[in-house]
This record gives structure tokens, sequence and C-alpha cells, in this order.
């Protein structure tokens, strides 16, 4: 057990490579109750959080989420990156959330809610909820059937939810999840999450599955590409810089940092996030230095870990220009220099649109 | 799991004298808190290496840890093995997944090591 963003978290139960390859080859099921939870509601919520966060909430509707981020208002960095679940109060559909329903990251998830009542109108309610609800994530090819077994049968387009209801629990199941794979992830009150967990491990036992920790959980969405927050997304790094810029409505009217982060576009970002693949036994690990052929600094690692399906070293770094794709580069591996080659993630196959 | 033919660092290396030569590995619980290891760099034959000092290094795919001399002398061999297989420190880690040997002169060098109890003791505390 590890302690994660002020949570007690499993980094791993059986070893990260056996949990990380059940996840690839058949399926995974994660606890990540330290996710957020909250909820705004009220008139106009939609367009509230719409002005306030990057992505256009006009691109989906009730029963779809969406990846955005919180950027600070005069620097553009990122507060943090979440999923927003466009609820809705319509009877007609089954969405399970009443209103926009965010899931920030454990740490960060005070500040967002602090900045987000700081700006709302009068009217919009936001509740903090982080401990109300607990979220179990499902992930791999035989992650459908896994649920199937446990008596969620459904079938859901990547980035959509819907309300079901289990053994009297109101449990909310998404297409949606952080390792590259087909994969759900279920919202789940709290003091009921114990026993549908243990059916899950079952059922996922069953088809060659097992339960995951925060280790397998970082190798996975690092073989992807994904960034997380506080290490290739921060105060410091902006969505420009990230290449998250498709999770931003430029041309929405408003948003936190949307001066400085159309300037920023406009101008060229002074670095980029860029994957490391290494081509020797190096292993890029945070905050090593990275170096041009010709000696220069030319930026830092902020992800980097082994790959368990290509068996060599990989990461995430920030590079300044002229570096780009294609490019060798040497990072400096505790006083040893490890050769890598600089690519555009992901660094396996994305599955998670079949 | 503490065999007691053989001796310990305080870092978790155990030590296994053969005449002049100590073979050395880390432990049983160095290798389960490392976790799954997918690299393993050791000192080239010929040098010599301190005791206490940091000689090599273990990754996992969690962290990195540095092997550290249990004694000083010249490293005399290196498992090869480990290079396409360090799961070998996790599967087996007193046999197959032992990591270098190095010169010792004797029962006297590794006489200030812990032995199996100690070291026993040490890890039920941690």
């Amino acid at each position: 057990m590890a302690e994660f963003g002020g949570w007690e978290m499993p980094i791993q139960y059986s070893g990260v490579v056996e949990e990380h390859s059940a996840v690839r080859d058949a399926v995974g099921i994660f606890d990540v109750s330290h996710l957020g939870n909250v909820e705004v509601t009220g008139p106009g919520a939609k367009e509230f959080v719409n002005s306030c966060f990057t992505n256009d909430l006009d691109r989906i509707g009730p029963g779809q989420a969406q990846y955005t981020l919180c950027c600070d208002d005069a620097t553009g960095g990122v507060v943090d990156d979440l999923i927003v679940y466009h609820g809705t109060t319509d009877a007609r559909f089954s969405a399970g959330f009443a209103g926009m329903h965010l899931v920030p990251n454990a740490s960060n998830t005070p500040e967002v809610v602090r900045r987000l009542r700081a700006a709302a109108p009068g009217g919009i309610e936001i509740k903090d909820q982080h401990e109300d609800f607990a979220i179990v994530a499902v992930q791999g090819p035989k992650s459908q059937q896994a649920l199937g077994d446990v008596g969620i049968s459904i079938d859901l387009d990547y980035m959509a939810f819907t309300l079901v209801e289990r053994d009297g629990v109101r449990v909310v199941v998404c297409r949606t999840g952080y390792t590259g794979e087909h994969g759900y992830e279920l919202v789940v009150p709290s003091d009921a999450v114990g026993p549908l967990w243990d059916a899950l491990l079952e059922a996922a036992s069953a088809h060659g599955g097992r339960a995951c920790g925060l280790g397998a959980r970082d190798t996975l969405r690092t073989e992807m590409g994904y960034p997380l927050h506080g290490h290739d997304l921060s105060l410091d790094i902006t969505p420009v810089q990230a290449r998250c810029g498709w999770a931003v409505g430029w041309s929405k009217p408003a948003f936190w940092g949307r001066d400085v982060l159309a300037a920023e576009r406009e101008a060229g970002p002074r670095r980029l996030l860029w994957g490391l693949r290494a081509e020797d036994r190096g292993i890029p690990r945070p905050d090593m230095v990275v170096r041009s052929a010709a000696g220069d600094d030319v930026g830092v690692v902020t992800s980097g870990t082994f790959s368990p399906t290509l068996k060599i070293g990989i990461g995430l770094a920030l590079l300044a220009p002229p570096v780009a794709e294609g490019d060798q580069v040497t990072v400096d591996v505790r006083g040893r220099p490890s050769v890598m080659r600089v690519v555009k993630p992901p660094f396996v196959p994305s599955h998670v649109r079949p | 799991m503490i065999p007691e033919n053989l001796k310990y660092t305080a870092e978790h290396e155990w030590v296994q004298l053969d005449g002049d030569r100590a073979r050395v590995g880390i432990t049983h619980y160095a290798q389960d808190a490392l976790g799954d290891v997918v690299f393993v760099q050791l000192p080239e034959v010929g040098t010599a290496v301190t005791a206490g000092q940091a000689c090599g290094e273990v990754e996992s795919t969690k962290s990195v840890s540095e092997i550290y001399a249990p004694l000083s002398g010249e490293v005399l061999a290196r498992n090869e093995t480990l290079d396409s297989r360090p799961d070998l420190v996790n599967q087996d880690p007193y046999g197959e997944g032992w990591l270098i040997e190095i010169s010792a002169a004797g029962a006297a060098a590794t006489a200030d090591l812990l032995d199996a109890d100690a070291y026993g003791q040490l890890t039920a505390q941690a």
C-alpha cells in the first residue's frame, strides 16, 4: 500500500507485469475510489461548467462523457484534468447523474471545487461527493464479458454512460478508462461497493483476469501516452505544451485560460510533450535530463517506466523545439547516457474503440 | 525464507563464501519489496569494489535500487544471464538470480556481516 493523493492505495496485488498483461490480454479490475466526484447542478449548470473548463461541452449530450481541463485563468497552467459526465433531470434518460458530474483527480478535487464555487453564479450548486462514491475500473478485452457475468449486460459506445441497477444498488456504468483497452468505470455508492468488487473479482478471474494496482495503472497509461497530472500536466505545464489542444474548445467565447492559451498556440509553445523510446537498456524516469545529439539540454522526462508490452524503457518528456519526431536524444540515466528515440505516443495500439 | 548458510547486509544483499570467492545476490525480502525486476546493471569483471559502496543497480517496474558491495575485492564474475532474464532475481534470488562474485580473503572477509538470525530480526522489524 502507498499514500497517493491522501488515499491509501495498493501499488500492486500480484505484480505489476502480471497485472499489466491481464489488462492487455483479458481483464483487470482497479479500485480507483481516490478519484473525486463533484456534482454541479442548478439552472445553467452546463453553460457554467462550459465557461470554466477547456473542452466544448456542446459537443456532447446527456449520457455522454468528455475529457476536459481545468486551467488557471492567468497562466493557462493545468489545475487538473478531469472527466465531465453530462447528466440530466429528464426522466426519459436514465443516465444516473442529475447534473454535470465531474471526476477530478484525488488530490486536486478540493482545488477544483474551490475554483468552481468562487466563480459560480447564484442558483448553481457544487457538491463535493468524494466519499459518497467509490469507483471501480474494469478494463481489458474481456471487460464486457466480466460485467455480463455479474449481471451488468450493456453495449455502450466509447465515452457513453448509463444507469443500471444491480441487487438494488444504483451503478453508473461508463465506457471510459485510463488503460487504452476496451473498458468501463463503475460509479457506485461507497457503502455498496464491497459485494460488487467481490463479484467482479470472481468474474474477472474466470476470464484470466485479476485485481490491479496503481503500478499497473501507471505502466498501462504510459504505454498509451496518457498524461498524469502532477507529472505530464501541472500548473507549470499548459495544455498546448502537453499536446492536449484536442481537449480545448478554441472557438468557445470563454473558458479559464483562454487568452493566454490562444496566444501560446499562436506563437508556438516553447516546449512540447513527446514520447521517448529507449534504444538500449535504459529506463527513463521523471526529472531525468534529456540532451540532443549535440549534447545540449533540450528538456526533462516527466513520466517513465519499463514497458511490460514492449520490454523496453518508455517515457514522456517536455522537449524544446527544434527537437522533433524521429530525433535521437540521450537521457541522463543516473550518470549513464541512454540513447532514446523521440516518438509520438501511443507506444502500443489503442483498443478503446473496437 | 532466509537460508542459514548465507551472510547478509543491512542493505539486503546476501553473501555465500566459497573459498576465496564470495557470491553476492539480493535477498527474497529485497526482491519482494522491489517488485518485478526488469533490468540489472552489474560492475564489469575486474572492477575493484569497496564494502558499503554502490556497485550496480536493480531496476524494477516500480523503482531503482542500488546494489552495495558487501565486501571489498575484485569482481571475478557476473551473472550474464540476468541481461536477458532479469526476472530470475525475483524467481530464484538465492540461486539462479545471483548477481556477482567477488574475490574474498577467507572467512575474515565476511566476519562483519549479519548471520541469518540477525538478518531475520532486521527484516521482522521493517
